[in-house]
């Protein structure tokens, strides 16, 4: 026979505190609104891969296979089955942690996806850190005297950057820095436990063929949402009448608020982000989960294709999240808790 | 930003200088060296991608990944040949030797004594024989196609498998380096394992064992110390590594990240290797050529006229010239010139007349045609100039590029018209032989004549060379006769090594049994 202790109420009131908070309502609410949307996903995924023509047992057999084979492969991997049930079936699996089985190599999908998720996860960290981390100060410097030198140099670099698609961006970055000047790896992937400088000297040019399209972006957009600050908005002037320097003005007033322009077009670019690993990993040989979905979608293997799209949507939605509490973190009046 | 535009433009002018010779057969410096390592790429479309794994018996892209498989299990038969790719044999390797008896219907393998496996278990005709039954029942396009009586694989003593066949089958050991019975696998790790975990990690008795194994991406191999040839493989480690195609494969040799890469298609970027100096370039002998396979169960080429038009209409000569610069030769049968049986001209082939085409059309009322291939780089250009040519002639043509996949659906589906595919093999009747593409049992053939398919039979069915050759020249003359389907180029791929690095079929010729040449691992070297 147990006992139980009667409830602390001082830990009871941390926990209600803790419950009642804004950010944890956050959190809570766009988990929650995250299910939907993750299931909407996996549907459309479902549907959209049901569409195409071609099938895994196909693949498996290969050309010379006849037509009873590959019906008794298909009915083996339960291809045979409505797509109802087949996704009823992956749901059922997946909501306890099992993304099944792949239909070409029979190997567990989630053991698949751990491997590469740390490697697509770093290159997509990186390339946003690149992007970001480069974005705001030449936007700053640009905002801070508009149409001169610097502003017109990062125009043009901007402008550049957002013509040339990311698969040549990463042919040309070979070319000179792995090919000319060796410099960075042409291909490959060192894991962090070989080394942070190794690891990081790896990724160093797909990172920087994903990130520099989206610096050229968020530099454009964030310049002009600067210069429009500081021209047009009466804090600015405010501010200035009190006599607090331009850079000061620049980076403790406009810039913050500019940060929410920015913030919402980080959270919408993502999928730009996340999409762009596909064919990145395949040209740099980087052995993450990009280079894992184009080779499911060209042998069919739906059930392989169906968990990548997954886990994108998943870090897709927890990116916005983030940046969502970041709109909390930068404004305190926004109470999205009480909301 | 000046000296990176100074970069670029350099880069891009050394980029843009053509020219240059085949590389391929020059003498290596000096003895071969034992030690190094080599990484060797292959495109994640073709030989790079290994889906299900590198069990013989069920990997379905066994014939792409000759190179994966050989440097696991070695080979019973290898296919060699002089530096320049003549004189190509299909020679024994773990195979002691064999025997043909019975006019060809009985083989007998004999397997070199005391080769194990790397668990430690050895690869005697029992083990051989499993391989054998396992390999017949396997979904690989690279299963073999054995007439087998019932249980027609035995063995006899502690060394001799023996094969009884319904009807001689000649070409038996030709076709042994492209097929998974070629492949050994240890019996005992293979029953440990399970299945599963075996195609992943799988147990051979070739030059080198699997250290890891990452689906498609990435295959690192480890000497093997207990191999059966003393002082072989000569390398201490092999990594075999899946690219995203020519481009970035030829930018990482040039950058120094890989070694070697396996099966270049681009024709520009296999100029600028030639005129590079920097890389070894071998273009092996080209065996297959592209044809125009003609659906004749099917309008609009059920009627030879409409056939006859697209013979007239077709020049390849200029595609060969005009797209490849005359580096791959024209064929009008079904090998090419580093095949066996290979002959230049096919007596009253329908050569390019374009008026003559137009006129068909005309007494046609018209061609509309369907033209299909694979996605492929050479196979889109030509596909390309052949619409050209053939609207030249009065002829519509709508053309469409295909995955594997759905290409397969349409050859299953049978609506097709015309495909602009590769014929033939290095033996004609090994691997995607030509009654792949003819035989009125294939699914991918579009032709039903039952004296085509005696003819082809009848090739196979004798081990008499002479022989074999003359009914493989009435086949071809007959296919012309019909103009069941012209025949172009005949395309190989191209391997490419840095300095130093040297080996059969990596930088020397060896012409490929279908599509791309086995390399002899064991015996690759590199300058140290």
């Amino acid at each position: 026979m147990t006992t139980t202790a009667p409830p602390d109420p001082r830990e009871s009131r941390v926990l209600s505190r803790v419950l009642g908070s804004p950010s944890v309502r956050l959190i809570g609410k766009r988990v929650l609104m995250a299910v939907p949307i993750i299931l909407g996903v996996s549907i459309l995924t479902f549907w959209v891969l049901s569409l195409i023509p071609g099938n895994a047992a196909q693949q498996v057999l290969g050309p010379d296979a006849t037509a009873a084979q590959v019906r008794a492969l298909e009915q083996e991997l339960g291809l045979d089955q409505p797509a109802v049930t087949r996704y009823l079936d992956w749901l059922g699996g997946a909501v306890q942690g099992d993304l099944g089985n792949s239909l070409i190599s029979g190997q567990p999908v989630s053991g698949e996806l751990g491997s590469r998720l740390a490697v697509t996860g770093e290159l997509v960290g990186l390339a946003f850190v690149i992007s970001i981390g480069l974005a705001v100060p030449v936007a700053l410097l640009a905002a801070y005297k508009p149409n001169r030198l610097v502003d017109r140099i990062s125009m043009v670099v901007s402008i550049t950057g957002l013509s040339v698609a990311n698969y040549v961006l990463a042919l040309l970055l070979v070319l000179v820095f792995a090919v000319q000047m060796t410099v960075f790896p042409a291909i490959g992937f060192v894991p962090l436990s070989e080394g942070v400088g190794a690891n990081l000297h790896s990724l160093a040019l797909p990172a920087a063929a994903i990130a520099f399209p989206l610096f050229c972006f968020y530099t454009r957009f964030l310049r002009g949402d600067l210069v429009d600050q500081m021209q047009g908005e009466d804090y600015i002037v405010t501010a200035r009448a009190k006599g607090i320097g331009p850079w000061r003005v620049l980076l403790r007033h406009a810039f913050r608020n500019s940060s929410f322009g920015l913030i919402t077009v980080v959270g919408l670019n993502l999928g730009t982000l996340i999409g762009s690993t596909v064919i990145i990993e395949q040209i740099f040989a980087l052995p993450g989960i990009g280079q894992l979905l184009l080779q499911a979608i060209n042998t069919r293997d739906f059930i392989v294709v169906q968990a990548c799209v997954v886990v994108f949507a998943i870090i897709a939605v927890l990116a916005n999240l983030v940046a969502d509490l970041l709109y909390a973190v930068l404004d305190p009046r926004i109470r999205y808790g009480s909301r | 930003m000046r000296p990176l535009a100074l970069v670029l433009a350099s880069a891009l002018v050394a980029a843009a200088c053509g020219g240059g010779e085949d590389t391929a057969g020059n003498a290596p410096a000096g003895p071969p060296q034992r030690g190094g390592e080599l990484t060797v790429l292959e495109d994640a479309a073709f030989g790079g991608g290994w889906p299900t794994g590198l069990d013989p018996a069920t990997n379905s892209t066994g014939g792409a990944n000759l190179s994966q498989m050989g440097a696991i299990y070695g080979g019973l038969f290898n296919l060699k040949a002089n530096d320049d790719g003549s004189n190509a044999k299909a020679v024994p390797n773990q195979a002691e030797g064999y025997k043909m008896l019975d006019g060809g219907k009985t083989v007998k393998i004999t397997i070199r004594d005391g080769i194990r496996f790397t668990d430690g278990t050895p690869m005697d005709a029992k083990a051989v024989a499993f391989n054998f039954r396992r390999a017949v029942g396997s979904p690989c396009t690279c299963a073999p196609i054995w007439p087998l009586e019932k249980n027609g694989i035995t063995t006899e003593g502690e060394r001799t498998v023996v094969l009884n066949f319904t009807r001689p089958f000649a070409p038996v050991i030709n076709a042994f380096p492209v097929t998974n019975v070629n492949w050994i696998v240890s019996p005992t790790a293979l029953r440990k394992m399970g299945e599963k975990k075996f195609k992943i990690t799988p147990v051979g008795a070739g030059p080198f064992t699997v250290v890891t194994n990452k689906l498609s991406s990435e295959l690192v191999l480890k000497r093997n110390p207990n191999y059966f040839k003393k002082g072989r493989p000569y390398l201490d480690r092999l990594t075999i590594k899946s690219i995203g195609g020519d481009q970035p494969a030829y930018q990482a040799l040039l950058a120094g990240q890989a070694d070697a890469y396996l099966g270049m298609n681009t024709e520009p970027l296999i100029e600028q290797a030639r005129s590079g100096n920097q890389l070894t370039v071998a273009t092996q002998p080209p065996t297959s050529p592209y044809v125009i396979q003609l659906n004749t169960k099917a309008k609009p080429f059920d009627n030879q006229r409409a056939r006859e038009a697209i013979y007239y209409a077709t020049d390849f000569d200029a595609i060969a010239k005009g797209l490849f610069k005359d580096r791959y030769p024209v064929s009008q049968g079904f090998t090419g010139p580093g095949g066996l049986f290979h002959h230049e001209k096919v007596p009253g082939y329908r050569e390019h007349n374009p008026q003559r085409a137009r006129q068909i059309v005309n007494q046609l009322g018209g061609l509309t045609v369907n033209l299909g291939t694979l996605e492929n780089y050479v196979a889109i250009q030509v596909m390309t100039a052949l619409q050209t040519q053939w609207q030249k002639a009065g002829i519509k043509v709508n053309i469409k590029k295909y995955e594997l996949s759905t290409l397969v659906q349409e050859f299953n589906n049978g609506n097709w018209q015309a495909m602009l595919q590769t014929a033939g093999a290095w033996d004609p009747a090994a691997g995607v032989g030509v009654a792949f593409r003819f035989s009125n049992d294939s699914p991918f053939s579009g032709v039903n004549d039952q004296k085509l398919d005696g003819l082809l039979n009848g090739a196979t069915a004798t081990l008499d060379n002479a022989e074999r050759d003359r009914l493989y020249q009435q086949a071809s003359k007959h296919i012309s006769d019909q103009a069941y389907a012209p025949f172009g180029l005949a395309f190989a791929p191209t391997n490419l090594a840095v300095d130093g690095v040297h080996g059969p079929g990596l930088t020397t010729k060896i012409p490929p049994i279908v599509v791309n040449s086995a390399v002899i691992w064991d015996e690759v070297w590199r300058t140290r």
